[in-house]
């Protein structure tokens, strides 16, 4: 992946406000953020601290409800539900907290599944996660379902499935919250190799200390809005 | 013409492959709902049969009593009843030339060319109003089935002069029996009463009242010579193979007749012309077979919209993820639509070959209710026979799918709206 004066993601004081029975609650306040491409930025804080709101709204899940969140250069405020899916599946890939594979599908099929909407080929996109499988050292586990992995098993399949369409930028929400140290920290290099080797710019939303240390670039955040911003060597 | 691009059918590829294994998933669930509708389609399917078989039997009885599938007419008649308003001999040849055409003859399963009047018949006991009707035996036996109700004596044979076959109650109002005179007197061709003596050759029973007691049936010469009116006819009958080929039959002979038309010398009807009331009893029973079918998709319908919907309640979150994963709301509503169009699309080519077995199963023998029936049921002029015979037709196949398709669609409707509009955050956030 060859680097570009666009940035992966760049907010311009977003604001993110929900309406509850007796008042406002400003889950992201004011945050003007610019991560550039090849980053492996972590997003920490506490509970609460708005860094899983602030990665909804990058990944276009959410809308904000004030300033501008572009991705790869393009407005997401502007854009209908319709274009924010084809966005996500173009540009953005998501590893969630709970794995979220698909049940009915295999391994390989989880992993290959945003390729086969982007309509790659079938011997590419099999090329690809087979590739990826052995990195990870998931071989031999394609035709099995969720069900019948391990805990760090698909959370490895859910890091493929969002890196092999190659995207621009990889969401990562809590990745290692339900894994234990040794999982975590294999999911992690797994990670780290794929950014250093494939260039995929990684944003992580966490409290795992493990990321944060392996992070080139934490964002600390407090009640929603970023209160310290630093870059590692 | 919609054409779709590779990556839209690419789409709908993935959309079809997760829509049948999530009902593979859910296997016992998909099994009951589709077992619902599996019963509910064979039930469509023979009752549909059901219904159209006892139709063409009213149908049947009612024309072969009456004026036939397609009657060639005067225009006036069926109005005057008079012989004043009749089918000269030479239009009536034309006619009859007019059926023997291709396209048409291979249809006509029997034609019978008849003069019908209203008289009075006397005998030494009394005198009754009757409808005499004039007929070319062997044709008539064809046409009719009133040769095969013979209670006593025979039908009428060709050569018979001055024979009559007479209904059973008129027998006995009239005292008469078999070679008894009695006198029939109607208007001839000249506006004139006449009168003519002919003797009972054969007595019949229907089982409809209003015809046992008042027909009578008269060779056409003998009437032609009573009452003057030569080879002249009231009306040509027409029998087709079924009843569906009515209109059509119809349309052609009008178009091939239709200088006589113009000319105001005759008038083609259907039996659904001809006969208003059988007509209006066959719309009238449709109509409550529709209703009942209605009720009963209803109610599948929402078995069909619990277990869609249940699905989607169920399924939140993977919707949440298929939406952050790349799929439109649309898409994601799409393949909640096609899980329910498929497992209705199984569930009814299930339920009608289910359905077309039962049919075939009762096509020979028919289903005997006349346990059921205390008596003889008629109804205007028609006799209900009590076995009834499910009648198959391609067209209720095809009728059968659309209905439960559409059934299952629109059922499977909303839970894909649910589904398309979930606030993918929301969904994604909790394990249900």
């Amino acid at each position: 992946m060859t680097k570009s004066p666009t940035p992966a993601v760049r907010t311009e004081a977003v604001w993110k406000t929900f309406h509850q029975v007796a008042e406002e609650v400003h889950a992201v306040r004011d945050v003007s953020l610019v991560i550039g491409r090849g980053e492996f930025t972590a997003l920490a804080g506490p509970s609460g601290s708005g860094k899983t709101t602030l990665l909804n709204l990058i990944g276009g899940l959410t809308r904000s409800t004030r300033g501008r969140v572009f991705v790869d250069g393009q407005d997401l405020t502007k854009m209908s539900n319709r274009e924010l899916a084809q966005l996500r599946l173009a540009k953005i890939g998501f590893v969630f907290q709970a794995y979220n594979l698909l049940p009915v599908l295999t391994a390989m099929e989880n992993a290959e599944f945003p390729m086969l909407l982007q309509g790659i080929p079938v011997e590419d996109r099999r090329q690809r996660v087979r590739e990826l499988f052995e990195k990870t050292g998931l071989t031999g586990l394609e035709e099995r379902r969720p069900g019948k992995l391990s805990g760090g098993q698909q959370q490895r399949v859910a890091v493929i499935r969002a890196v092999a369409g190659e995207p621009a930028l990889v969401l990562a929400d809590e990745p290692t919250a339900n894994l234990d140290s040794a999982a975590s920290d294999a999911l992690l290099d797994v990670m780290h190799e794929l950014n250093q080797e494939l260039g995929v710019t990684f944003v992580f939303a966490t409290h795992d200390l493990r990321v944060m240390e392996r992070s080139r670039r934490l964002v600390r955040m407090v009640d929603g809005a970023i209160d310290s911003d630093e870059v590692r060597a | 013409m919609v054409i779709l691009s590779g990556h839209q059918l690419q789409h709908i590829a993935v959309i079809g492959l997760l829509a049948l294994r999530n009902l593979r998933r859910h296997l016992r669930r998909t099994l009951l709902t589709a077992l619902a509708m599996i019963v509910g389609g064979a039930l469509l399917m023979f009752s549909l049969s059901l219904g159209d078989g006892t139709h063409e039997s009213w149908i049947d009885s009612g024309v072969r009593m009456g004026a036939g599938h397609i009657t060639i007419e005067n225009p006036e008649f069926q109005a005057s009843r008079k012989i004043d308003d009749r089918v000269s001999a030479d239009t009536r040849a034309t006619v009859e030339n007019a059926l023997r055409e291709p396209g048409v003859a291979d249809q006509v399963v029997a034609r019978s060319a008849k003069i019908v009047v209203q008289g009075l018949a006397s005998s030494a006991a009394g005198a009754r109003p009757v409808q005499v009707m004039g007929v070319e035996p062997l044709a008539e036996a064809e046409f009719s089935t009133l040769d095969e109700q013979v209670v006593e004596g025979r039908y009428l044979e060709p050569g018979d002069g001055l024979a009559a076959y007479v209904g059973v109650e008129l027998v006995e109002a009239l005292d008469l029996r078999l070679g008894s005179r009695l006198v029939v007197t109607a208007q001839d061709a000249n506006n004139e009463i006449a009168g003519q003596l002919v003797r009972v050759v054969g007595v019949f029973r229907s089982g409809v009242p209003s015809i046992d007691q008042a027909l009578v049936h008269v060779p056409l010469e003998t009437v032609g010579a009573w009452l003057g009116s030569g080879q002249d006819v009231t009306n040509v009958g027409v029998l087709v193979a079924q009843s569906r080929d009515v209109p059509r039959l119809t349309s052609q002979l009008r178009m091939s007749l239709s200088g006589l038309i113009e000319s105001g010398a005759i008038r083609v009807m259907g039996w659904r012309e001809a006969m208003p009331e059988l007509s209006a009893a066959v719309a009238i029973d449709d109509f409550g077979n529709y209703l009942i079918y209605g009720i009963l998709f209803v109610i599948i319908g929402f078995g069909i919209v619990n277990t869609v919907l249940m699905s989607v309640l169920h399924r939140h979150r993977e919707f949440g993820l298929l939406q952050a994963l790349g799929l439109t709301p649309r898409q994601t509503g799409t393949l909640v639509l096609v899980e329910g169009l498929i497992l209705t699309a199984f569930s009814a080519v299930a339920g009608i070959g289910l359905g077309v077995f039962v049919t075939w199963y009762f096509w020979g023998d028919g289903l005997d209710f006349s346990s059921m029936m205390s008596s003889e049921m008629t109804f205007s002029g028609v006799v209900i026979d009590p076995v009834i015979i499910p009648l198959f037709r391609v067209a209720r196949v095809g009728q059968a799918l659309l209905f439960i398709l559409m059934v299952g669609g629109v059922a499977s409707l909303y839970p894909a709206i649910r589904a398309s509009t979930i606030d993918v955050t929301e969904a994604m956030k909790f394990d249900r």
